[in-house]
C-alpha cells in the first residue's frame, strides 16, 4: 500500500502544473462566461435577431436551437461547455499517453522498476494521480464558474454547478484511459496520443453533425461525446450513460493493467513500427 | 520462467542461471545461459555492445520476460517475487536517465521513497561526500560523470545483498573510480555479491574473482580471472645470435607471429599448447627470449578472434 501511496503521491505532485494550469484556465473561462450571461441579456433582442439569422444547422452543430440559445442552460451548453471535452481531452491525451510509456521513452523506467515497487502498485499509483489531477482540474474549473454565480442572473446554485463537472470528468478519464490503453499497445506514445486524439476529434464532429444529419446520428451513439451533458441538474442527469462511460474507462484501465503486467519494459528506442512502403523508400534514398 | 521445478536450483548461491534464452523478434538476444555466481563474490561479466550483457540483467530484474530457462536472485524466483528481489538488489542501469528537472537530493529522495524510506539518509550523504557529490544542482546540470554517481549512490544507499551493475565506473575520473572500487570492496567485505560488467578490462582484472564472457547470446568462458590470463595466451619475445627466417614459426598451430623487428627478434602470441614452438625455437640460435603475460583485455579479444 505504502509504495502505491508513494507513486501515487509523486504522480499527483509531478501533475501540480497541469492542475494549475489547466484548473485555473477552466476557472478564469468560467469567471468570464457566467458574468455574459448578464450582459448578453441587456442586448437580448439584438441578440435574438442575430441568432435567428444563424443557420439552424450551424446552432444544432453545437447541440443547440434558436429558443433555447438564450436559456441559462442553453447559453452555458452552447458558450461554456460545448467545446470543453476537446479542449480538457488535450490535457487527457497527453498525460494519458505518457503515464507510463514517457519514462519507458526516455530510459527512467528501467530504473524506477528496480525498486521495490511492484509493476501494480506503480500502474495504479501512476492511474490515481491521473484520476487526482483530473478531479483537480474539474474542482477548480467548477469554483470558477461557481463563483460569479451569485452575482449573475443565471439562477443556478454551486451545487448544480457540478453536474456538467461530471460529465466533464468522464469524458476526460475516458480519453486518458484510453490514451493509456493504447500506448501500451502501439509503439510510441506519440502514436498513442495521435490515434486518441484522432477519436476525440471524430467523436465531437460526428456527434455534433449527427444533429444535424440523421445518417450520421446512429453513428453518433457510438461517439463518447453523444453522452457528454451540459444539464444543470442532478435529476436530469442521466445517470446511466455517466456510469457507463465511467465503466468503460475502467475496463480501458483494466486491460491496460494487464498489458503492463506482462510485457517487456523498453530500453528507449525499442519496438518501433516500420511501416513497409517507409522502409522501401528508405532503401532507395 | 518455471517457478515448479526449482529442485536443481542451489539456494545458497546469489545469481543462478540455467538455459535463458531470448528473442526480440528475429534476433536470438541470448541463446541459452548458463551461469552461478557464488555469494560474496565479485563477479565480471564481460562482452562487446550486443552480447547479450544487459539484456542478461534486465531479466534478472524481471524488466523483460525470458522466453525460457529458469534464473534466481538470492534463491528467488524474480518473475515470482519481484518485489523482495528488488528490494534486496542495488542496480546501476548502463544508461542513467533521470528526471532532469529536479536536484540531485531530490532525485535520491524520490528513490528512498520507493524503498519505502529504508535508507538512512545520512548514509546518502555519506556516499555523496565519498564520491564527492554536491546534491544541491539540478540534474540537468550536471556532468555525465556527477550524474553517474547518482546512479552509484541509489544503488548502494540500501545495503542491498546483490549488486547488479552495468559498467559501474563509466564517465568517472580515475580518483573517483578508485573511490567506486573502494565503495564496491567494502559492500562486498560486509557480504555483498557484486556482479558488474565492465569495459575497462583493468579494473575487471583487479577486482573481480571470476569472469564470464558472453559473445552473441552465449557464454563462452568462465574462469577465475588469474587463471584466465595465465591459461589461454602467452606472448613471446625472441632475440636471436643472428638473423633468421621466423616465417615458418608463424605456421605452428596456435602460434601468431605479432611484430618482426629485422631478422633478429620478433613477437610471437601463443594461444594453449606451446610444446611445438618451443620445439622448433630449439633448433634455432637464440640470444634470449622473453614471456609476458597478457592482459585481460588481450583474452577477451581473442574471444572475438574465433
Amino acid at each position: 500500500m505504502k509504495r502505491l501511496w508513494t507513486t501515487f503521491l509523486y504522480t499527483f505532485l509531478g501533475l501540480r502544473g497541469q492542475i494549475l494550469g489547466w484548473g485555473l484556465g477552466l476557472a478564469l473561462y468560467g469567471l468570464m462566461v457566467v458574468p455574459m450571461y448578464d450582459a448578453l441579456g441587456a442586448q437580448q433582442e439584438q441578440l435574438q435577431q442575430m441568432i435567428a439569422s444563424y443557420p439552424p444547422e450551424f446552432l444544432a452543430f453545437f447541440g443547440g436551437d434558436a429558443s433555447s440559445m438564450l436559456t441559462p442552460s442553453g447559453f452555458l451548453g452552447m458558450y461554456a461547455f460545448s467545446m470543453m471535452p476537446v479542449i480538457i481531452s488535450i490535457f487527457a491525451v497527453l498525460v494519458g499517453s505518457g503515464l507510463i510509456v514517457n519514462d519507458e521513452e526516455r530510459g527512467r523506467l528501467d530504473l524506477i522498476m528496480a525498486h521495490p515497487v511492484g509493476r501494480s502498485a506503480f500502474f495504479f499509483g501512476r492511474s490515481l494521480g491521473i484520476l487526482g489531477a483530473a478531479v483537480s482540474i474539474m474542482l477548480l474549473g467548477w469554483l470558477g464558474f461557481s463563483v460569479m454565480l451569485g452575482g449573475s442572473s443565471l439562477g443556478f446554485d454551486w451545487g448544480q454547478m457540478i453536474v456538467p463537472f461530471l460529465s466533464l470528468l468522464a469524458q476526460t478519464l475516458l480519453y486518458a484511459m484510453l490514451a493509456l490503453l493504447l500506448s501500451m499497445f502501439l509503439p510510441s506514445r506519440s502514436l498513442a496520443a495521435m490515434v486518441t486524439g484522432v477519436v476525440v476529434a471524430a467523436s465531437y464532429f460526428v456527434s455534433s453533425l449527427g444533429f444535424m444529419d440523421e445518417r450520421l446520428a446512429a453513428l453518433a451513439k457510438l461517439m463518447p461525446y453523444h453522452y457528454f451533458q451540459t444539464v444543470l441538474s442532478f435529476q436530469e442527469l442521466n445517470w446511466a450513460w455517466l456510469f457507463t462511460l465511467l465503466g468503460i474507462s475502467v475496463l480501458m484501465m483494466a486491460a491496460a493493467w494487464l498489458s503492463f503486467l506482462r510485457r517487456d519494459i523498453r530500453l528507449s528506442g525499442e519496438g518501433s513500427w516500420r511501416l513497409p512502403f517507409l522502409l522501401k523508400h528508405r532503401k532507395t534514398t | 520462467m518455471d517457478a515448479t521445478h526449482a529442485g536443481n536450483l542451489d539456494q545458497n548461491l546469489a545469481i543462478q542461471i540455467q538455459g535463458l534464452t531470448k528473442s526480440y523478434g528475429k534476433v536470438q538476444a541470448l541463446r541459452g545461459i548458463n551461469l552461478e555466481v557464488h555469494q560474496g563474490e565479485i563477479f565480471g561479466f564481460l562482452g562487446p555492445n550486443g552480447a547479450g550483457k544487459t539484456t542478461t540483467i534486465r531479466c534478472l530484474l524481471d524488466m523483460i520476460r525470458p522466453d525460457g530457462g529458469k534464473a534466481r536472485l538470492l534463491g528467488l524466483d524474480p518473475q515470482a517475487e519481484p518485489v523482495v528481489v528488488q528490494a534486496r538488489t542495488g542496480y546501476l542501469p548502463g544508461e542513467m536517465q533521470y528526471y532532469e528537472n529536479l536536484t540531485a537530493e531530490r532525485q535520491l529522495r524520490f528513490f528512498c521513497a520507493m524503498r519505502s524510506d529504508r535508507v538512512e539518509w545520512s548514509y546518502v550523504r555519506q556516499l555523496a561526500e565519498r564520491l564527492d557529490l554536491d546534491l544541491k544542482p539540478q540534474i540537468k546540470n550536471l556532468s555525465k560523470g556527477n550524474k553517474q554517481k547518482i546512479g552509484i549512490i541509489q544503488a548502494l544507499m540500501h545495503h542491498p545483498e546483490l549488486l547488479l551493475l552495468d559498467e559501474p565506473t563509466s564517465g568517472l575520473d580515475p580518483l573517483m573510480q578508485q573511490a567506486v572500487l573502494g565503495l564496491l570492496r567494502e559492500a562486498n567485505s560486509a557480504g555483498a555479491t557484486i556482479f558488474f560488467s565492465s569495459h575497462i578490462m583493468s579494473e575487471v582484472e583487479n577486482t573481480a574473482g571470476r569472469v564470464a564472457i558472453i559473445r552473441a547470446g552465449k557464454i563462452v568462458e568462465i574462469a577465475e580471472t588469474t587463471s584466465l590470463t595465465r591459461r589461454v595466451l602467452n606472448r613471446l619475445t625472441v632475440r636471436f645470435k643472428k638473423p633468421v627466417d621466423v616465417t615458418e614459426l608463424g605456421k605452428l598451430p596456435g602460434v601468431e607471429l605479432l611484430t618482426r623487428s629485422g631478422q633478429t627478434s620478433v613477437t610471437l602470441q601463443v594461444t594453449g599448447d606451446m610444446e611445438k614452438l618451443v620445439q622448433a625455437l630449439g633448433q634455432l640460435p637464440i640470444l634470449d627470449l622473453e614471456s609476458e603475460r597478457p592482459s585481460l583485455e588481450e583474452v577477451f579479444l581473442t574471444y572475438y578472434k574465433k
